[in-house]
Protein backbone atom coordinates (compact mmCIF):
# COMPACT_ATOMS: atom_id res chain seq x y z
CA UNK A 1 0.00 0.00 0.00
CA UNK A 2 2.79 2.40 0.97
CA UNK A 3 6.30 1.93 -0.38
CA UNK A 4 8.99 4.34 0.70
CA UNK A 5 12.27 3.73 -1.09
CA UNK A 6 15.60 5.41 -0.37
CA UNK A 7 13.95 8.51 1.08
CA UNK A 8 16.16 11.42 2.11
CA UNK A 9 14.83 14.56 3.73
CA UNK A 10 15.67 17.28 6.20
CA UNK A 11 15.42 20.94 7.02
CA UNK A 12 16.89 23.40 4.48
CA UNK A 13 20.33 22.01 3.61
CA UNK A 14 20.56 19.90 6.75
CA UNK A 15 19.85 16.24 5.90
CA UNK A 16 18.23 14.39 8.80
CA UNK A 17 16.99 11.20 7.13
CA UNK A 18 19.18 9.48 4.55
CA UNK A 19 18.05 6.71 2.21
CA UNK A 20 15.30 5.15 4.32
CA UNK A 21 13.10 2.40 2.83
CA UNK A 22 9.93 1.27 4.57
CA UNK A 23 6.89 -0.53 3.24
CA UNK A 24 3.44 -1.03 4.67
CA UNK A 25 1.01 -3.61 3.28
CA UNK A 26 -2.74 -3.31 3.44
CA UNK A 27 -4.20 -4.22 6.84
CA UNK A 28 -0.80 -4.18 8.57
CA UNK A 29 0.34 -2.22 11.60
CA UNK A 30 3.96 -1.15 11.24
CA UNK A 31 6.12 0.51 13.92
CA UNK A 32 9.04 2.87 13.51
CA UNK A 33 11.01 2.82 16.74
CA UNK A 34 14.00 4.88 17.71
CA UNK A 35 15.24 7.32 20.31
CA UNK A 36 14.61 11.05 20.49
CA UNK A 37 16.18 12.81 17.51
CA UNK A 38 16.57 9.62 15.47
CA UNK A 39 14.60 11.16 12.59
CA UNK A 40 11.21 9.46 13.08
CA UNK A 41 9.18 12.68 12.99
CA UNK A 42 11.17 14.06 10.05
CA UNK A 43 10.61 10.82 8.14
CA UNK A 44 6.82 10.84 8.70
CA UNK A 45 6.55 14.55 7.89
CA UNK A 46 8.25 13.96 4.54
CA UNK A 47 5.76 11.19 3.65
CA UNK A 48 2.85 13.55 4.36
CA UNK A 49 4.29 16.41 2.34
CA UNK A 50 5.18 18.63 5.30
CA UNK A 51 8.87 18.37 4.39
CA UNK A 52 10.44 18.11 0.92
CA UNK A 53 11.68 14.72 -0.30
CA UNK A 54 15.21 15.42 -1.60
CA UNK A 55 15.93 11.88 -2.85
CA UNK A 56 14.07 8.60 -3.19
CA UNK A 57 10.36 8.02 -3.71
CA UNK A 58 7.11 7.58 -1.79
CA UNK A 59 4.54 5.44 -3.59
CA UNK A 60 1.01 5.07 -2.29
CA UNK A 61 -1.32 2.60 -3.97
CA UNK A 62 0.97 2.49 -6.97
CA UNK A 63 1.45 6.21 -7.61
CA UNK A 64 4.18 8.55 -6.43
CA UNK A 65 3.12 11.03 -3.74
CA UNK A 66 6.63 12.37 -3.10
CA UNK A 67 6.52 16.17 -2.75
CA UNK A 68 2.76 16.27 -3.22
CA UNK A 69 1.06 19.16 -1.35
CA UNK A 70 -0.05 18.22 2.18
CA UNK A 71 -3.76 18.66 1.45
CA UNK A 72 -3.52 16.43 -1.62
CA UNK A 73 -1.85 13.65 0.36
CA UNK A 74 -4.65 13.98 2.93
CA UNK A 75 -7.34 13.79 0.25
CA UNK A 76 -5.63 10.76 -1.32
CA UNK A 77 -6.60 8.78 1.80
CA UNK A 78 -3.65 9.18 4.18
CA UNK A 79 -4.42 10.72 7.58
CA UNK A 80 -1.52 11.97 9.67
CA UNK A 81 -1.78 12.54 13.42
CA UNK A 82 1.22 14.68 14.42
CA UNK A 83 2.66 14.52 17.92
CA UNK A 84 1.67 18.18 18.47
CA UNK A 85 -1.93 17.26 17.45
CA UNK A 86 -2.52 20.56 15.58
CA UNK A 87 -6.16 20.75 16.65
CA UNK A 88 -8.27 23.88 16.14
CA UNK A 89 -8.21 25.18 19.74
CA UNK A 90 -11.20 27.56 19.59
CA UNK A 91 -13.48 25.15 17.78
CA UNK A 92 -15.67 22.57 19.46
CA UNK A 93 -15.03 18.85 19.35
CA UNK A 94 -17.85 18.51 16.80
CA UNK A 95 -16.36 21.23 14.57
CA UNK A 96 -12.89 19.68 14.74
CA UNK A 97 -14.38 16.35 13.70
CA UNK A 98 -16.38 17.99 10.90
CA UNK A 99 -13.20 19.52 9.48
CA UNK A 100 -11.62 16.09 9.49
CA UNK A 101 -14.13 15.17 6.79
CA UNK A 102 -13.27 18.25 4.64
CA UNK A 103 -14.15 18.90 1.81
CA UNK A 104 -17.13 16.63 2.42
CA UNK A 105 -19.84 17.05 5.03
CA UNK A 106 -19.17 14.82 8.06
CA UNK A 107 -20.55 11.32 7.59
CA UNK A 108 -22.81 10.37 10.54
CA UNK A 109 -21.75 6.70 10.39
CA UNK A 110 -18.08 7.61 10.60
CA UNK A 111 -18.84 10.02 13.43
CA UNK A 112 -20.59 7.31 15.44
CA UNK A 113 -17.62 5.02 14.83
CA UNK A 114 -15.37 7.72 16.33
CA UNK A 115 -17.76 8.22 19.27
CA UNK A 116 -17.87 4.43 19.87
CA UNK A 117 -14.09 4.35 19.91
CA UNK A 118 -13.85 7.45 22.15
CA UNK A 119 -17.08 7.86 24.18
CA UNK A 120 -15.42 10.79 25.95
CA UNK A 121 -15.59 12.84 22.75
CA UNK A 122 -19.35 12.29 22.51
CA UNK A 123 -19.77 13.66 26.06
CA UNK A 124 -17.66 16.71 25.22
CA UNK A 125 -18.88 17.43 21.73
CA UNK A 126 -19.63 21.13 22.47
CA UNK A 127 -16.40 21.81 24.36
CA UNK A 128 -13.62 23.88 22.78
CA UNK A 129 -10.70 21.63 21.82
CA UNK A 130 -8.14 23.96 23.44
CA UNK A 131 -9.71 23.53 26.89
CA UNK A 132 -9.51 19.72 26.95
CA UNK A 133 -6.95 17.55 28.74
CA UNK A 134 -3.98 16.02 26.93
CA UNK A 135 -5.59 12.60 26.78
CA UNK A 136 -8.82 14.00 25.36
CA UNK A 137 -6.92 16.06 22.81
CA UNK A 138 -5.09 12.93 21.69
CA UNK A 139 -8.45 11.16 21.24
CA UNK A 140 -9.78 14.11 19.26
CA UNK A 141 -6.69 14.18 17.03
CA UNK A 142 -7.15 10.51 16.16
CA UNK A 143 -10.92 10.97 15.81
CA UNK A 144 -10.47 13.92 13.46
CA UNK A 145 -8.00 11.91 11.37
CA UNK A 146 -10.56 9.11 11.03
CA UNK A 147 -13.39 11.35 9.80
CA UNK A 148 -12.11 11.36 6.21
CA UNK A 149 -12.38 7.51 6.13
CA UNK A 150 -8.62 7.19 5.49
CA UNK A 151 -7.12 3.99 4.10
CA UNK A 152 -3.83 4.58 5.91
CA UNK A 153 -3.45 6.13 9.36
CA UNK A 154 -0.01 7.52 10.23
CA UNK A 155 0.68 8.54 13.82
CA UNK A 156 3.71 10.29 15.28
CA UNK A 157 4.32 9.51 18.97
CA UNK A 158 0.65 9.21 19.95
CA UNK A 159 1.68 8.88 23.61
CA UNK A 160 3.42 12.28 23.78
CA UNK A 161 2.57 13.98 27.06
CA UNK A 162 0.30 11.18 28.26
CA UNK A 163 0.46 9.48 31.65
CA UNK A 164 1.29 5.74 31.42
CA UNK A 165 -2.34 4.65 31.95
CA UNK A 166 -3.58 6.99 29.17
CA UNK A 167 -0.74 5.87 26.90
CA UNK A 168 -1.88 2.24 27.18
CA UNK A 169 -5.47 3.36 26.57
CA UNK A 170 -4.35 5.13 23.40
CA UNK A 171 -2.81 1.88 22.18
CA UNK A 172 -5.95 -0.06 23.11
CA UNK A 173 -7.93 2.25 20.81
CA UNK A 174 -5.42 1.71 18.03
CA UNK A 175 -5.72 -2.06 18.53
CA UNK A 176 -9.51 -1.70 18.23
CA UNK A 177 -9.01 0.20 14.97
CA UNK A 178 -6.79 -2.61 13.67
CA UNK A 179 -9.55 -5.15 14.20
CA UNK A 180 -11.71 -2.91 11.98
CA UNK A 181 -9.12 -3.37 9.22
CA UNK A 182 -7.28 -0.05 9.44
CA UNK A 183 -3.71 0.05 8.09
CA UNK A 184 -1.45 1.83 10.58
CA UNK A 185 2.08 3.26 10.50
CA UNK A 186 3.22 4.57 13.87
CA UNK A 187 6.44 6.11 15.18
CA UNK A 188 6.99 5.55 18.88
CA UNK A 189 9.60 5.73 21.63
CA UNK A 190 7.59 3.59 24.01
CA UNK A 191 8.76 0.38 22.44
CA UNK A 192 6.91 -2.23 24.55
CA UNK A 193 3.57 -0.56 23.80
CA UNK A 194 4.08 -0.20 20.07
CA UNK A 195 5.49 -3.71 19.59
CA UNK A 196 2.32 -4.99 21.28
CA UNK A 197 0.32 -3.42 18.46
CA UNK A 198 2.51 -3.79 15.39
CA UNK A 199 3.07 -6.81 13.14
CA UNK A 200 6.48 -5.56 12.08
CA UNK A 201 8.85 -2.82 12.99
CA UNK A 202 11.83 -0.78 11.83
CA UNK A 203 14.52 0.60 14.10
CA UNK A 204 15.57 4.08 12.99
CA UNK A 205 18.76 5.60 14.43
CA UNK A 206 20.75 8.59 13.14
CA UNK A 207 18.42 8.91 10.18
CA UNK A 208 18.92 5.39 8.85
CA UNK A 209 17.26 1.98 9.34
CA UNK A 210 19.39 -0.16 11.68
CA UNK A 211 17.15 -3.19 12.00
CA UNK A 212 13.85 -4.48 10.73
CA UNK A 213 11.67 -7.51 11.30
CA UNK A 214 8.53 -8.95 12.87
CA UNK A 215 7.67 -7.50 16.29
CA UNK A 216 8.42 -10.77 18.11
CA UNK A 217 11.90 -10.89 16.59
CA UNK A 218 12.62 -7.27 17.47
CA UNK A 219 11.45 -7.90 21.04
CA UNK A 220 13.96 -10.74 21.37
CA UNK A 221 16.78 -8.86 19.68
CA UNK A 222 19.57 -8.13 22.22
CA UNK A 223 20.31 -4.66 20.74
CA UNK A 224 16.65 -3.64 20.95
CA UNK A 225 16.41 -5.05 24.48
CA UNK A 226 19.42 -3.08 25.61
CA UNK A 227 18.55 0.19 23.88
CA UNK A 228 14.76 0.38 24.24
CA UNK A 229 13.43 -2.25 26.58
CA UNK A 230 15.69 -1.55 29.54
CA UNK A 231 17.01 -5.14 29.64
CA UNK A 232 20.63 -5.28 30.81
CA UNK B 1 -28.10 61.69 23.53
CA UNK B 2 -30.14 58.83 22.04
CA UNK B 3 -29.65 60.31 18.59
CA UNK B 4 -25.88 60.46 19.10
CA UNK B 5 -25.77 56.84 20.23
CA UNK B 6 -27.86 55.84 17.21
CA UNK B 7 -25.41 57.64 14.93
CA UNK B 8 -22.59 55.84 16.69
CA UNK B 9 -24.25 52.47 16.19
CA UNK B 10 -24.79 53.13 12.47
CA UNK B 11 -21.16 54.14 12.10
CA UNK B 12 -19.96 51.33 14.37
CA UNK B 13 -21.60 48.61 12.32
CA UNK B 14 -19.86 49.97 9.25
CA UNK B 15 -16.52 50.15 11.09
CA UNK B 16 -17.04 46.53 12.12
CA UNK B 17 -17.56 45.45 8.51
CA UNK B 18 -14.49 47.42 7.43
CA UNK B 19 -12.46 45.81 10.22
CA UNK B 20 -13.53 42.26 9.31
CA UNK B 21 -12.11 42.75 5.82
CA UNK B 22 -8.69 43.52 7.30
CA UNK B 23 -8.70 41.13 10.24
CA UNK B 24 -9.51 37.95 8.27
CA UNK B 25 -6.62 38.62 5.89
CA UNK B 26 -4.30 39.11 8.84
CA UNK B 27 -5.56 36.09 10.75
CA UNK B 28 -5.17 33.84 7.77
CA UNK B 29 -1.82 34.77 6.37
CA UNK B 30 -0.13 37.16 8.78
CA UNK B 31 -0.57 39.89 6.16
CA UNK B 32 -1.49 43.42 7.25
CA UNK B 33 -2.87 44.94 4.07
CA UNK B 34 -2.25 48.69 4.33
CA UNK B 35 -3.63 49.22 0.81
CA UNK B 36 -7.04 48.08 2.05
CA UNK B 37 -8.59 51.56 2.44
CA UNK B 38 -7.18 52.75 -0.88
CA UNK B 39 -8.67 49.72 -2.66
CA UNK B 40 -12.04 50.56 -1.08
CA UNK B 41 -11.72 54.12 -2.41
CA UNK B 42 -11.06 52.78 -5.93
CA UNK B 43 -14.42 50.99 -5.58
CA UNK B 44 -16.00 54.36 -4.68
CA UNK B 45 -14.43 56.02 -7.72
CA UNK B 46 -15.66 53.25 -10.03
CA UNK B 47 -19.17 53.62 -8.59
CA UNK B 48 -19.15 57.39 -8.97
CA UNK B 49 -17.68 57.48 -12.48
CA UNK B 50 -19.97 54.75 -13.83
CA UNK B 51 -23.02 56.46 -12.36
CA UNK B 52 -22.04 59.71 -14.08
CA UNK B 53 -21.63 57.71 -17.29
CA UNK B 54 -25.30 56.77 -16.98
CA UNK B 55 -25.28 53.50 -15.02
CA UNK B 56 -27.98 52.98 -12.37
CA UNK B 57 -26.85 53.12 -8.74
CA UNK B 58 -27.36 49.36 -8.16
CA UNK B 59 -25.22 48.07 -11.04
CA UNK B 60 -22.66 50.83 -10.41
CA UNK B 61 -22.22 49.71 -6.79
CA UNK B 62 -21.86 46.06 -7.87
CA UNK B 63 -19.28 47.07 -10.48
CA UNK B 64 -17.32 48.99 -7.83
CA UNK B 65 -17.42 46.06 -5.41
CA UNK B 66 -16.23 43.64 -8.09
CA UNK B 67 -13.39 46.00 -9.01
CA UNK B 68 -12.22 46.10 -5.39
CA UNK B 69 -12.37 42.29 -5.21
CA UNK B 70 -10.35 42.09 -8.44
CA UNK B 71 -7.64 44.47 -7.19
CA UNK B 72 -7.46 42.60 -3.91
CA UNK B 73 -7.03 39.26 -5.73
CA UNK B 74 -4.37 40.73 -8.01
CA UNK B 75 -2.49 42.04 -4.98
CA UNK B 76 -2.58 38.54 -3.45
CA UNK B 77 -1.32 36.80 -6.57
CA UNK B 78 1.40 39.30 -7.59
CA UNK B 79 2.88 41.73 -5.06
CA UNK B 80 2.35 39.44 -2.08
CA UNK B 81 3.89 36.31 -3.68
CA UNK B 82 7.34 36.85 -2.10
CA UNK B 83 5.71 37.55 1.26
CA UNK B 84 4.29 34.01 1.54
CA UNK B 85 7.81 32.55 1.34
CA UNK B 86 8.61 34.19 4.68
CA UNK B 87 7.43 33.30 8.15
CA UNK B 88 6.54 35.09 11.36
CA UNK B 89 7.61 38.70 11.90
CA UNK B 90 9.43 38.83 8.56
CA UNK B 91 6.17 38.15 6.82
CA UNK B 92 4.20 40.83 8.70
CA UNK B 93 6.93 43.40 8.13
CA UNK B 94 7.37 42.71 4.42
CA UNK B 95 3.59 42.78 3.92
CA UNK B 96 3.46 46.19 5.64
CA UNK B 97 6.16 47.63 3.40
CA UNK B 98 4.79 46.26 0.15
CA UNK B 99 1.14 47.10 0.78
CA UNK B 100 1.93 50.64 1.95
CA UNK B 101 3.79 51.03 -1.36
CA UNK B 102 0.70 49.83 -3.22
CA UNK B 103 -1.41 52.29 -1.20
CA UNK B 104 0.85 55.20 -2.26
CA UNK B 105 0.62 54.15 -5.91
CA UNK B 106 -3.18 53.85 -5.83
CA UNK B 107 -3.60 57.16 -3.96
CA UNK B 108 -1.21 58.88 -6.40
CA UNK B 109 -3.07 57.55 -9.44
CA UNK B 110 -6.39 58.67 -7.96
CA UNK B 111 -5.16 62.20 -7.23
CA UNK B 112 -3.72 62.38 -10.75
CA UNK B 113 -6.70 61.00 -12.72
CA UNK B 114 -9.70 61.79 -10.48
CA UNK B 115 -8.70 64.78 -8.32
CA UNK B 116 -12.22 65.99 -7.51
CA UNK B 117 -14.15 62.72 -7.60
CA UNK B 118 -16.32 61.92 -4.58
CA UNK B 119 -18.96 59.25 -4.18
CA UNK B 120 -22.35 60.27 -2.85
CA UNK B 121 -25.26 57.87 -2.90
CA UNK B 122 -28.45 59.80 -2.36
CA UNK B 123 -31.18 57.71 -0.76
CA UNK B 124 -34.14 59.93 -1.62
CA UNK B 125 -36.61 58.65 0.94
CA UNK B 126 -38.15 60.64 3.79
CA UNK B 127 -36.55 60.47 7.25
CA UNK B 128 -38.08 57.87 9.57
CA UNK B 129 -38.80 58.19 13.28
CA UNK B 130 -37.53 55.43 15.59
CA UNK B 131 -38.34 55.69 19.33
CA UNK B 132 -38.60 59.45 18.92
CA UNK B 133 -35.34 59.87 17.00
CA UNK B 134 -35.52 61.07 13.41
CA UNK B 135 -33.20 58.90 11.33
CA UNK B 136 -32.16 59.74 7.80
CA UNK B 137 -33.21 57.08 5.32
CA UNK B 138 -29.59 56.79 4.15
CA UNK B 139 -28.44 55.86 7.68
CA UNK B 140 -31.16 53.26 8.01
CA UNK B 141 -30.47 51.67 4.63
CA UNK B 142 -26.73 51.65 5.37
CA UNK B 143 -27.39 49.95 8.73
CA UNK B 144 -29.76 47.43 7.21
CA UNK B 145 -27.22 46.49 4.53
CA UNK B 146 -24.41 46.27 7.09
CA UNK B 147 -26.47 44.09 9.43
CA UNK B 148 -27.46 41.81 6.58
CA UNK B 149 -23.87 41.45 5.37
CA UNK B 150 -22.61 41.01 8.95
CA UNK B 151 -25.23 38.33 9.62
CA UNK B 152 -24.35 36.52 6.40
CA UNK B 153 -20.66 36.64 7.36
CA UNK B 154 -21.35 35.13 10.77
CA UNK B 155 -23.48 32.42 9.15
CA UNK B 156 -20.77 31.78 6.56
CA UNK B 157 -17.98 31.42 9.14
CA UNK B 158 -20.00 29.39 11.69
CA UNK B 159 -22.23 27.16 9.63
CA UNK B 160 -20.73 26.45 6.21
CA UNK B 161 -17.99 23.93 5.44
CA UNK B 162 -16.00 26.57 3.53
CA UNK B 163 -16.36 29.06 6.38
CA UNK B 164 -15.09 26.49 8.87
CA UNK B 165 -12.16 25.77 6.55
CA UNK B 166 -11.25 29.49 6.65
CA UNK B 167 -11.34 29.48 10.46
CA UNK B 168 -9.29 26.29 10.56
CA UNK B 169 -6.50 27.99 8.57
CA UNK B 170 -6.63 30.97 10.98
CA UNK B 171 -6.40 28.72 14.05
CA UNK B 172 -3.85 26.13 12.90
CA UNK B 173 -2.59 26.15 9.33
CA UNK B 174 -0.74 22.81 9.59
CA UNK B 175 -3.81 21.16 11.11
CA UNK B 176 -5.95 22.59 8.31
CA UNK B 177 -3.63 21.23 5.61
CA UNK B 178 -3.64 17.80 7.27
CA UNK B 179 -7.44 17.88 7.06
CA UNK B 180 -7.24 18.44 3.30
CA UNK B 181 -7.72 22.23 3.27
CA UNK B 182 -5.70 24.05 0.62
CA UNK B 183 -4.51 27.28 2.29
CA UNK B 184 -3.78 28.99 -1.05
CA UNK B 185 -7.40 28.52 -2.15
CA UNK B 186 -8.66 29.84 1.18
CA UNK B 187 -6.37 32.84 0.80
CA UNK B 188 -7.76 33.61 -2.65
CA UNK B 189 -11.29 33.46 -1.28
CA UNK B 190 -10.45 35.71 1.66
CA UNK B 191 -8.73 38.37 -0.45
CA UNK B 192 -11.78 38.49 -2.71
CA UNK B 193 -14.04 38.73 0.35
CA UNK B 194 -11.86 41.49 1.79
CA UNK B 195 -12.23 43.55 -1.42
CA UNK B 196 -15.98 42.97 -1.43
CA UNK B 197 -16.28 44.17 2.19
CA UNK B 198 -14.23 47.30 1.42
CA UNK B 199 -16.54 47.99 -1.53
CA UNK B 200 -19.71 47.51 0.53
CA UNK B 201 -18.25 49.76 3.24
CA UNK B 202 -17.69 52.73 0.90
CA UNK B 203 -21.16 52.29 -0.58
CA UNK B 204 -22.79 52.42 2.87
CA UNK B 205 -20.58 55.36 3.89
CA UNK B 206 -21.64 57.25 0.77
CA UNK B 207 -25.29 56.89 1.81
CA UNK B 208 -24.70 59.23 4.76
CA UNK B 209 -21.86 61.49 3.59
CA UNK B 210 -19.74 61.76 0.43
CA UNK B 211 -16.58 59.64 0.20
CA UNK B 212 -13.68 61.71 -1.23
CA UNK B 213 -10.69 60.11 -2.98
CA UNK B 214 -8.45 61.15 -0.10
CA UNK B 215 -10.25 58.88 2.37
CA UNK B 216 -8.19 55.73 1.72
CA UNK B 217 -5.59 56.27 4.42
CA UNK B 218 -8.21 57.14 7.02
CA UNK B 219 -10.18 53.98 6.17
CA UNK B 220 -7.05 51.86 6.56
CA UNK B 221 -6.28 53.42 9.95
CA UNK B 222 -9.86 52.91 11.12
CA UNK B 223 -9.78 49.27 9.99
CA UNK B 224 -6.45 48.81 11.75
CA UNK B 225 -7.84 50.29 15.00
CA UNK B 226 -10.90 48.03 14.82
CA UNK B 227 -8.70 45.01 14.12
CA UNK B 228 -6.27 45.72 16.94
CA UNK B 229 -8.96 46.50 19.50
CA UNK B 230 -11.04 43.49 18.48
CA UNK B 231 -8.09 41.13 18.48
CA UNK B 232 -6.09 40.26 15.36
CA UNK B 233 -7.87 37.60 13.38
CA UNK B 234 -11.11 37.72 15.38
CA UNK B 235 -14.33 38.28 13.45
CA UNK B 236 -16.70 38.81 16.38
CA UNK B 237 -14.01 40.99 17.99
CA UNK B 238 -14.00 43.24 14.91
CA UNK B 239 -17.77 43.78 15.11
CA UNK B 240 -17.71 44.54 18.83
CA UNK B 241 -14.70 46.86 18.45
CA UNK B 242 -16.40 48.56 15.49
CA UNK B 243 -19.48 49.30 17.60
CA UNK B 244 -17.43 50.62 20.52
CA UNK B 245 -15.28 52.85 18.31
CA UNK B 246 -18.35 54.01 16.36
CA UNK B 247 -20.06 55.17 19.53
CA UNK B 248 -16.87 56.78 20.88
CA UNK B 249 -16.51 58.53 17.53
CA UNK B 250 -20.09 59.86 17.49
CA UNK B 251 -19.98 60.98 21.13
CA UNK B 252 -16.68 62.81 20.85
CA UNK B 253 -17.65 64.46 17.55
CA UNK B 254 -20.88 65.70 19.12
CA UNK B 255 -19.71 66.73 22.60
CA UNK B 256 -16.09 67.70 22.03
CA UNK B 257 -15.53 68.42 18.38
CA UNK B 258 -14.62 66.43 15.33
CA UNK B 259 -11.06 67.81 15.16
CA UNK B 260 -10.11 65.88 18.29
CA UNK B 261 -12.07 62.71 17.51
CA UNK B 262 -9.16 60.89 15.93
CA UNK B 263 -7.04 61.49 19.02
CA UNK B 264 -9.80 60.16 21.26
CA UNK B 265 -10.23 57.10 19.02
CA UNK B 266 -6.52 56.37 19.19
CA UNK B 267 -6.58 56.87 22.97
CA UNK B 268 -9.50 54.43 23.29
CA UNK B 269 -7.59 51.90 21.17
CA UNK B 270 -4.41 52.42 23.22
CA UNK B 271 -6.34 51.93 26.45
CA UNK B 272 -7.80 48.63 25.20
CA UNK B 273 -4.37 47.40 24.23
CA UNK B 274 -2.96 48.29 27.66
CA UNK B 275 -5.80 46.46 29.42
CA UNK B 276 -5.98 43.49 27.03
CA UNK B 277 -2.82 43.17 24.90
CA UNK B 278 -4.32 40.60 22.54
CA UNK B 279 -7.50 42.63 21.98
CA UNK B 280 -11.05 41.87 23.05
CA UNK B 281 -11.09 38.47 21.34
CA UNK B 282 -7.49 37.72 20.38
CA UNK B 283 -7.52 34.34 18.63
CA UNK B 284 -3.86 34.05 19.52
CA UNK B 285 -2.46 35.63 22.64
Amino acid sequence: MLEVSGLSTGYDSHVVVLGVSVDVREGEAVAIIGSNGAGKTTFLRAICGLLPVSAGDVRYEGRSIANLAVHKVARAGISFVPAERHLFPEMSVAENLALGAFPNRPDPDQQSLVFDLFPRLAERRRQAAGTMSGGEQQMLAVGRALMSRPRLLILDEPTTGLAPRLASQAYESLAALRTLGMTILVAEQQVPLVLGLADRGYVLENGAIQLEGPSAELRDNPTVQRAYLGVV
Amino acid sequence: MTAVIFDGLVLGLQFGLLGVGLTVVYGMGGILNLAYGSIAVVAAVVMSVSMRAGLQAGPAVVLGILTAAGISLTLNSTVLKPVYRRRGEDRVLLSLLLTIGVAFIIDGLLVWRFPIEALGLNVGWEPVSIIGVRMRAGSLLASAITLLVGGSLIFFFRATTTGKAVRSVIQDEVGARLCGVNPAAVRTLIFALSGVLGGIFVATQAMTSPVPISAGFEFTITALLVTVVGGLGSIRGAFLAGLILGIVNAMSSFYIGSYITTIILLAAAALTIVLRPSGLFGERA
